[in-house]
């Protein structure tokens, strides 16, 4: 009896399955009804459009013809690094050349955009028409059609003047799927008063760099507890990998139509040994810090006194960071705002920026941080959405982009990023920047934390030669999806 | 007059139900099952001949429940079949491969460790919920008004906070740099927690993520606990203590008897609910430590998922993973069907 | 009214119960307590409030950080007490995002959960304790075993099938998911109250004259109020926590608080960690819960009670 009602509540999950499968085939079917589909796009439109529209029945077919309604055109940024003023200027001018269109932009947090685009994408009734996707997940989607073939826009938008290590993690097959959208590199922050007190100069090479940044953690001349001559996480491998890039080595390569982890490569192993000798002697991060906010730790030992008359103090940590090059906003003296905030304000005394160096006499290959832009395949509007690409490559956005401080996609606009420090750093540092590989697993193999692991292992004083090829094992089968 | 403090215990008990019983309260029922079962009466009574009411009362409930549930979890089981990965997500067919994402489940090292590394960390973490769950109810009711109002509110408060909001607050705390933990184990004189890296060992890790989920999970047990405990008859006890029961003897041959049903649902849910822990490690994660060395069977289904986009095997692994929970509760379910008989 | 319910059980107990040994030491009747002397009595309360104290902590340094300014945190020595803190990481937090709108798509979609939760449940629960029937075992497993799905692959599955409804990005979609989500535990909890409430007592209404319905509303609904109390608690907790659905099945601009509060954090951890900012978040998201359990607290402990012995 017993067992007998266990067996019906285990059918009842059984028939639950079978009644879906049926489901699952129609639900899959590949808009062979497409005008349905544009229906419901507009219906979802329209919902979305409304605050409290609860309109039941499917709006009918003919889009707006004859209301005054205008279509959505949906554009899709990642995280908030393109600012509220390109954001502006994109809709106005959008809307401006494309009557009858809306442009309505939305941001998706870096962390969730590979399972929203992974949801959306697909259907004609949930796509976004134009995506930002981080340059390192491109290949990941490009790979598996996600994206709408540009190459006929390819010249149009700026050809062999876009930044061309962006362009190949777009390409499949010699077709442009995806362009790219911005680009940031990595460089170094330190303390030049630090720095100076331990009587230690400015590298000029990657080998000064890697006995100063030792000498300076023994030096400690401010008597820190815990000091970093050069603070990297463990697990911080987007900033390790320099060390790899800049003795030569590579993560993975392209065999045949194979692609193979190589971090048992001899050059990769020789980088790899280069940054534990840091992790180990000038690094106090933590094994399993990421690359998240470095400069916490480069900020003075601030005495802040508070409304109260209470006086309290920060810590300094770390003689030099590395980071992109944004995070100058977060480094510097504290300052507080009328409204009450405390913001940092960059005083050259104290603070400097240097590009890693190479032992080349060129920058380091660094980390090419930055995004790729493109056409959803299941955009039901590609024309307007192609006119949204070319506001975006056209001459004054690029430009703007230069100002926010974002490095533009095409090198005829570079100069617009201006002249300081940091547009100079960013610059120097990003002309030799590399990219990951654009193996159509890669978003896997970051998505599963791999890198994070093998490095913190690293960084933790493994052998390097074992770890290399037990991890060579587990990424290679990942990277060819 | 001469009992011993067992006998005396078992009396009382058994009075008590009676007397439970005779309010017409389930509680004595519960425990004894026996026909005077508050439950029982009227269920005896109902079936005269067939009746359209009860399948019309739960018609609302099975239609929510199939509706939010059963195209998910059939996908799920078709899709567990199926080489379905992110070129299928996106229109190519999906291979029928019967039942090789099984196969490779089971064969799959991995897996086995996240199982026992989960099955570990749920036992653990339910018996200590359900543990100091029920030494503060017991407390609760040994206390005076002022004291015990005291416990409630912070644990209502602790019960209260949102899942994200608890983990910001908790990593937040253990931070390494600026954390309130070290520092106070510092001040403490443990210098050995200066910029201690909580997350780094996984060892370290777990202890974290315990702390974490036992803190909030404790509320909830502790109330339904006390809840039980205030039907327990004060006279009872003070009956066992006259007949000269200590007060272990009291908690073990009273107390913990009366509260049994409760302690039985709390338990069952509890491990359930731990098993299937996600959020509390997954934000864990996106703070520190090693994924592979501190995935849970949650957190492993989603990289395999949503990371990885193999969602053939991710599907195949949740199916799996419901079997083992079936599997491992049932003698669980069956003793509680047991108690549930009319 | 409920805190009668709760106690009359000990209540009768002393008087129907045992005779000779609860004679001899009549004090006043009061529900369980161990009986201890002045300074074991005063060694556990004193116990409790430590307890308790710890207990709240992490809950008031949330609170206490949400006065305090990001360099006050920063400081290498905690800060105990809001004391010269201020209103501005509230005020700068709200501009962030949409709260607003957030804090109405999450009301909406936790409010209509519970109701609807509460009416479903209560009809189930009614059912398998009120009435044998076949299926009835049946039911009563699968409501068991659909709290064991692992969640985590249901996702891909459940936008589609939303997006199908038509229900991507709206309140409903959501509701839906977290209905079959929280039904099941409420199903189980709320048959203890059901069959608590003895069914004589409706009976003897109905001798009286009345109806059946009303003799339902008149004499078995207040009864159970402590019971839909607790169980509307978990429901209410549940959806308002929830994250993941919501995530899968809503656009950025329909966020609800969790999401408001997550995306909030991410941003900021892009930048320099504003802890004092983050924390007033938390505390925006955590205040209307604490509001709506302060408002039912008193029903709460006593429905508790009752619901949970059953179980």
């Amino acid at each position: 009896m017993k067992k007998a009602s266990t067996l019906v509540a285990l059918t009842i999950a059984a028939a639950m399955a079978l009644t879906a499968c049926g489901g699952g085939d129609k639900s899959s079917s590949d808009s062979s009804t497409k005008a349905e589909d544009t229906a419901t796009a507009t219906a979802q439109a329209t919902d979305t459009a409304g605050d409290t529209a609860t309109t039941d029945e499917q709006t009918p077919a003919d889009d707006n013809a004859n209301t005054g309604e205008t279509t959505e055109i949906k554009l899709w940024l990642a995280g908030g690094d393109t600012n509220d003023d390109l954001r502006a200027y994109l809709k106005d001018t959008f809307e401006a050349q494309n009557p009858g269109y809306s442009l309505k932009i939305e941001t998706i947090d870096w962390g969730d955009l590979v399972a929203k685009l992974t949801t959306s994408m697909p259907d004609p009734a949930t796509t976004p028409d134009v995506v930002e996707v981080g340059n390192t997940q491109s290949p990941t989607f490009t790979n598996v059609g996600a994206f709408l073939d540009i190459s006929d826009m390819y010249e149009e938008l700026g050809g062999a003047k876009l930044l061309q290590s962006f362009v190949e993690v777009g390409e499949v097959d010699g077709k442009n799927y995806t362009l790219p959208y911005y680009f940031g590199s990595r460089y170094m922050f330190y303390r030049v008063d630090v720095w100076a007190e331990a009587g230690l100069e400015v590298p000029t090479t990657l080998d000064e760099f890697n006995e100063r940044v030792v000498a300076l953690t023994k030096a400690n001349p401010k008597g820190v507890k815990d000091f970093s001559g050069f603070f990297i996480g463990g697990q911080d491998w987007r900033n390790g990998i320099s060390w790899i890039f800049a003795n030569g080595g590579e993560l993975a390569k392209k065999e045949g139509d194979q692609w193979v982890s190589t971090l048992s490569d001899p050059n990769t192993i020789k980088g790899l040994e280069q940054l534990q000798t840091l992790q180990l002697e000038a690094s106090m991060a933590p094994a399993d810090a990421k690359d998240q906010s470095p400069w916490l730790y480069i900020n003075d030992s601030d005495q802040v006194t508070e409304d109260s008359g209470d006086v309290t103090e920060t810590s300094l940590a770390a003689g030099t960071i590395m980071a992109p090059g944004w995070a100058h906003w977060s480094i510097g003296d504290a300052v507080e705002n009328e409204d009450g905030t405390v913001a940092r304000e960059w005083n050259p005394e104290k603070f400097g920026v240097f590009v890693l160096p190479g032992n080349d006499g060129k920058p380091a290959p660094v980390f090419a941080g930055g995004s790729n832009i493109g056409i959803s395949a299941a955009s039901q509007h590609p024309e307007q959405a192609k006119n949204l690409m070319r506001i975006i490559f056209s001459a004054e956005f690029q430009q703007m982009m230069g100002g926010a401080g974002l490095g533009p996609a095409n090198s005829d606009y570079v100069s617009s990023l201006g002249s300081d420090e940091f547009a100079q750093a960013l610059i120097d540092s990003a002309l030799n920047s590399k990219l990951t590989p654009a193996a159509p697993g890669w978003a896997t193999v970051e998505a599963q934390g791999v890198l994070e692991e093998f490095f913190q292992k690293v960084s933790e004083g493994g052998d390097i030669a074992a770890l290399a090829a037990e991890y060579d094992e587990i990424i290679t089968p990942l990277l060819n999806g | 007059m001469s009992m011993t403090p067992s006998q005396g215990a078992a009396a009382v008990s058994a009075t008590a139900g009676q007397a439970a019983d005779g309010a017409r309260r389930p509680a004595g029922g519960g425990t004894s099952g026996g026909p005077t079962s508050g439950s029982g009466t009227p269920a005896r009574k109902r079936p005269r001949r067939f009746h359209f009411t009860p399948y019309l009362l739960i018609t609302p409930a099975v239609a929510a429940l199939l509706l939010a549930l059963a195209y998910p979890v059939g996908w799920q089981f078709a899709t567990s079949l199926k080489e379905y990965g992110l070129k299928q997500q996106f229109g190519q067919p999906a291979e029928f491969v019967g039942l090789d994402n099984y196969v490779t489940i089971i064969t799959t090292n991995a897996t086995w460790m996240v199982l026992v590394r989960s099955v570990l960390f749920c036992l653990i973490n339910a018996f200590l919920t359900v543990a100091i769950g029920t030494a503060l109810a017991t407390l609760m009711s040994a206390v005076p008004k002022g004291p015990r109002l005291v416990l409630q509110i912070a644990l209502l408060l602790a019960w209260a906070m949102p899942v994200v909001a608890v983990m910001t607050v908790w990593n937040w705390l253990f931070d390494w740099f600026h954390g309130t933990i070290n520092w106070a184990l510092v001040e403490a004189g443990a210098d050995g927690f200066w910029h201690h890296q909580w997350l780094a060992k996984p060892l370290s890790f777990y202890l974290v993520a315990t702390i974490i989920i036992v803190w909030m999970s404790v509320p909830f047990v502790a109330f339904s606990i006390y809840a039980g405990l205030t039907q327990i008859s004060g006279e009872v006890l003070e009956a066992a203590q006259i007949d000269g029961a200590g007060w272990w003897r009291r908690f073990t041959g009273i107390v913990m008897p009366m509260v049994r049903p409760v302690l039985a649902i709390v338990t069952l849910l509890q491990i359930i609910w731990d098993l299937r822990v996600f959020s509390q490690i997954r934000m864990l994660q996106d703070r520190g430590g090693l994924p592979s060395e501190t995935d849970l069977l949650g957190t492993y289904i989603y990289r395999e998922g949503v990371g990885s986009s193999h969602f053939g095997m991710a599907a195949a692994m949740s199916v799996f993973v419901l079997l083992i929970t079936v599997i491992a509760s049932s003698p669980y379910v069956r003793s509680l069907l047991k108690e549930d008989q009319a | 009214m409920t805190t009668q319910t709760a106690t009359t059980p000990s209540g009768t107990a002393g008087t129907a119960g045992t005779a000779a040994p609860a004679a001899a030491t009549r004090r006043k009747p009061r529900t369980a307590r161990f009986y201890l002397n002045r300074a074991g009595r005063a060694a556990l309360s004193l116990i409790a409030i430590v307890i308790g104290l710890i207990w709240v902590f992490p809950v008031y340094w949330m609170i206490n950080s949400a006065f305090l300014s990001n360099a006050t945190l920063s400081a290498s020595t905690p800060t105990f007490l809001p004391f010269g803190g201020s209103l501005n990481n509230f005020r700068q937090v709200l501009q962030h995002g949409n709260f607003g709108a957030a804090l109405r798509m999450s009301l909406i979609v936790t409010l209509t959960t519970v109701v609807i939760v509460l009416l479903f449940a209560f009809l189930a629960a009614l059912a398998i304790s009120r009435y044998k029937f076949r299926g009835r075992k049946s039911f009563v497993l699968a409501v068991l075993f659909i709290q064991m799905l692992p969640a985590e692959g249901l996702f891909l599955a459940q936008h589609s099938m939303m997006k199908e409804l038509g229900l991507l990005n709206s309140w409903l979609g959501v509701t839906i998911i977290y209905v079959a989500a929280v039904v099941p535990f409420t199903v189980w909890m709320l048959r203890g109250f059901v069959a608590g409430v003895p069914a004589d007592l409706e009976e003897a209404a109905m001798v009286d004259g009345l109806s059946r319905t009303k003799a339902f509303f008149r004499i078995t609904f207040p009864l159970l109020a402590p019971g839909l109390v607790a169980s509307g608690v978990y429901a209410f907790l549940q959806a308002w926590n929830e994250f993941t659905v919501a995530f899968v099945l809503l656009d950025s601009d329909k966020k609800t608080l969790p999401l408001w509060l997550r995306g909030f954090i991410q941003q900021s951890s892009q930048q320099e960690i504003d802890w004092g900012q983050v924390m007033a978040a938390s505390t925006l998201v955590a205040v209307p819960v604490i509001i709506f359990f302060l408002i039912v607290q008193g029903r709460m402990t006593s429905g508790l009670v009752a619901g949970a012995v059953k179980g």
